[in-house]
């Protein structure tokens, strides 16, 4: 039986949650930034997550114990298909020759949101793994 | 191992912990769009796994599914998570006293 790889399941959630949450604070960050190296506003970003099995070494105990227990991962990172916000500052250096300024379409509160759903998350990854880790503990218990 | 309790105590283990890697799946996939809540059947897994069968997890029914599709309730999770751990010890515990109980058997014997 193996506990341990329990561990790697809950390990690969919080490594997702991880990466969702780096995204939506570099969303925060870049809600003003009319600059990006492909050109354009910067575009608002999130991650789709997809199950998978946890990892080589726990697929072979899976397949040994036949219980299925899978991770997570991130499948791809999107981007905001929305247009642009345009914000009329003539003065602006990015402005078009109407004096309308293309600015990234984030809302705050939204990112504010997934952030949080993405802290909660991360947190009952983090239960569930000190729950195993008791678990370990007392089956090494039994040895003394 | 030892005895027929012991025995069952072990698989009792076994069953708690494919259970609790379920529920860590189902943590781990909180987010996941599309995913739906695994879980095994308890009583029955314990019955068949005596007997030397491995486990099945099930899709479990009668939970809310969110716009992407997926099912996984927190709350449910975090409770079941806790159920297991207290199961897992209060076992854990009792097969400590059967071991004991063979290893005062086996010092006894050497002492006489």
């Amino acid at each position: 039986m193996s506990l341990f790889s329990v561990l790697s399941v809950s390990a690969s959630g919080m490594a997702a949650q991880r990466t969702r949450a780096t995204l939506l604070a570099e969303n925060l960050a870049n809600a003003e930034t009319t600059r990006t190296p492909e050109g354009g506003p910067y575009r608002r970003k999130d991650a789709v997550f997809i199950s998978e099995p946890a990892a080589p070494f726990g697929e072979v105990f899976q397949s040994a114990l036949g219980a299925g227990g899978t991770g997570v991962r991130v499948a791809e990172i999107i981007e905001d298909p929305r247009e642009p916000e345009k914000r009329y500052q003539p003065g602006h250096p990015d402005a078009d020759a109407d004096g309308y300024v293309a600015f990234p379409r984030i809302n705050p509160a939204e990112d504010m949101v997934d952030l949080m759903g993405a802290a909660r998350g991360y947190q009952a990854n983090v239960a569930a793994i000190t729950a195993v880790k008791d678990m370990i503990h007392r089956s090494i218990e039994l040895l003394r | 191992m030892l005895d027929p309790v012991a025995n069952s105590l072990e698989r009792y283990l076994d069953v708690l912990s494919a259970r609790q890697r379920l529920m860590a799946s189902n943590i781990a996939n909180a987010d996941t769009p599309g995913y739906k809540t695994q879980d095994l059947d308890f009583q029955a897994e314990f019955r068949s796994l005596v007997r030397g069968a491995s486990p099945h997890p099930v899709e479990v029914t009668g939970l809310q599914v969110r716009n992407d599709g997926n099912n996984v309730s927190l709350d449910r999770e975090a409770r079941l998570l806790a159920e297991n751990a207290l199961r897992f010890n209060l076992a854990s515990s009792l097969l400590r006293t059967e071991i004991r109980t063979v290893r005062s058997a086996i010092k006894e014997g050497r002492s006489g």
